[in-house]
């Protein structure tokens, strides 16, 4: 193996790191409904969301402990940071929804560290797209339901207290901001801060192992890119749950604005 | 876990932030868009750079109307 790698010369990995073939292949009216690598780590990552608040609440106690304990500090983490913090009382019907985007989230981008799977699912557009269409349509309902169709939109695309000359002006800024930026800006954040930092942890690792294997003064710096490489996955093991945390914490502020609307 | 009456955001206001980026964005994106659609109808080509200022002043109005006083 060694060997294999100083005859081939170092190749960096790109952007074909997120590619995976297909495992099974499914066409269906033209889709490519193919289950790849990514398909697989997606339904166990489905599995174990739903399997963790399983186990945790299947037979729960007053006094929590173990998994169950665990899990509870979770929802309270997401009840008061972002629920309570954000919407407020009257968000806690959307706890439900936002604690499973948090951990469905999470989960998804802890692949990215956790040896064996070494990919985080929020690295391929599909994933951070669907959450981003579902956050988008749920502020939308909300609102609607809230306010009403047409006054809902009127205080979304017309904000209050300026002369209606100006409307021209920022009528189409509201639309595209409100209903475009949001939900693009939701993914892509996701999106490319799992791409990144597989891409980091994959060059590093590959670097370190090239360099280690070289036998001359490069090896001195493979020992320092590999200490570096262990700070980079604590680093990541960060970046995951921020990302979680950022995209829960924003469709909570899309729904509260669209639960009461600006003064 | 003890809060105080009002606790500090955690997150510093990063949705404030965000959406002070959203806003800027979308007006760029929304008059920069406006003006390449007239700049292709009437064959001229100066109109998405008109479109892109309009916006990114439309934004800074809207911004400072929202968070300005506060």
């Amino acid at each position: 193996m060694t060997a294999l790698v100083l005859r081939e010369g170092f190749h960096a990995p790109g952007i074909n790191e997120l590619r995976w073939p297909n495992l099974v292949d499914l066409h269906l009216f033209g889709v490519d409904l193919g289950i790849n690598r990514v398909v697989l780590q997606m339904f166990l990552v489905v599995l174990v969301t739903w399997g963790l608040f399983f186990l945790a609440f299947r037979t729960p106690r007053l006094v929590p402990a173990g998994l169950q304990n665990v899990m509870e500090s979770v929802v309270d983490f997401i009840r008061t940071q972002i629920v309570l913090e954000n919407i407020g009382p009257e968000g806690l019907r959307f706890l439900p929804y936002l604690t499973t985007l948090f951990v469905f989230i999470f989960l998804g981008n802890l692949g990215g560290v956790l040896p064996l799977i070494a990919f985080p699912l929020n690295s391929r557009m599909a994933m951070p797209t669907i959450m981003a269409i579902c956050s988008l349509l749920l502020f939308i309902s909300v609102g609607i339901a809230q306010q009403g169709f047409f006054r809902y939109f009127r205080t979304a695309l017309f904000p209050p207290g300026v002369p209606w000359p100006i409307y021209i002006l920022l009528t189409p800024i509201e639309l595209v901001s409100t209903f475009i930026v949001r939900p693009v800006t939701l993914a892509i954040r996701l999106l490319a801060n799992m791409i990144a930092g597989h891409l980091i942890l994959s060059v590093f690792f590959v670097a370190t192992g090239y360099m280690l294997a070289s036998k001359n003064i490069s090896t001195l710096f493979g020992v320092g890119s590999l200490v570096f490489s262990v700070a980079l996955v604590a680093f990541e093991l960060f970046v995951a749950g921020l990302q979680a945390y950022v995209f829960t914490i924003l469709s909570a502020v899309y729904i509260a604005g669209a639960l009461e609307p600006e003064h | 876990m003890s809060q105080p009456e009002k606790p500090g955001r955690p997150d510093g206001g990063s949705d404030i932030v965000w959406s002070i980026l959203g806003t800027l964005v979308a007006g760029v994106l929304a008059w920069g868009g406006i003006g390449w659609l007239l700049d292709r109808w009437l064959g001229t080509s100066y109109l998405v750079a008109v479109g892109i200022l309009v916006g990114a002043a439309g934004a800074f109005y809207l911004i400072i109307r929202r968070y300005g006083s506060g």
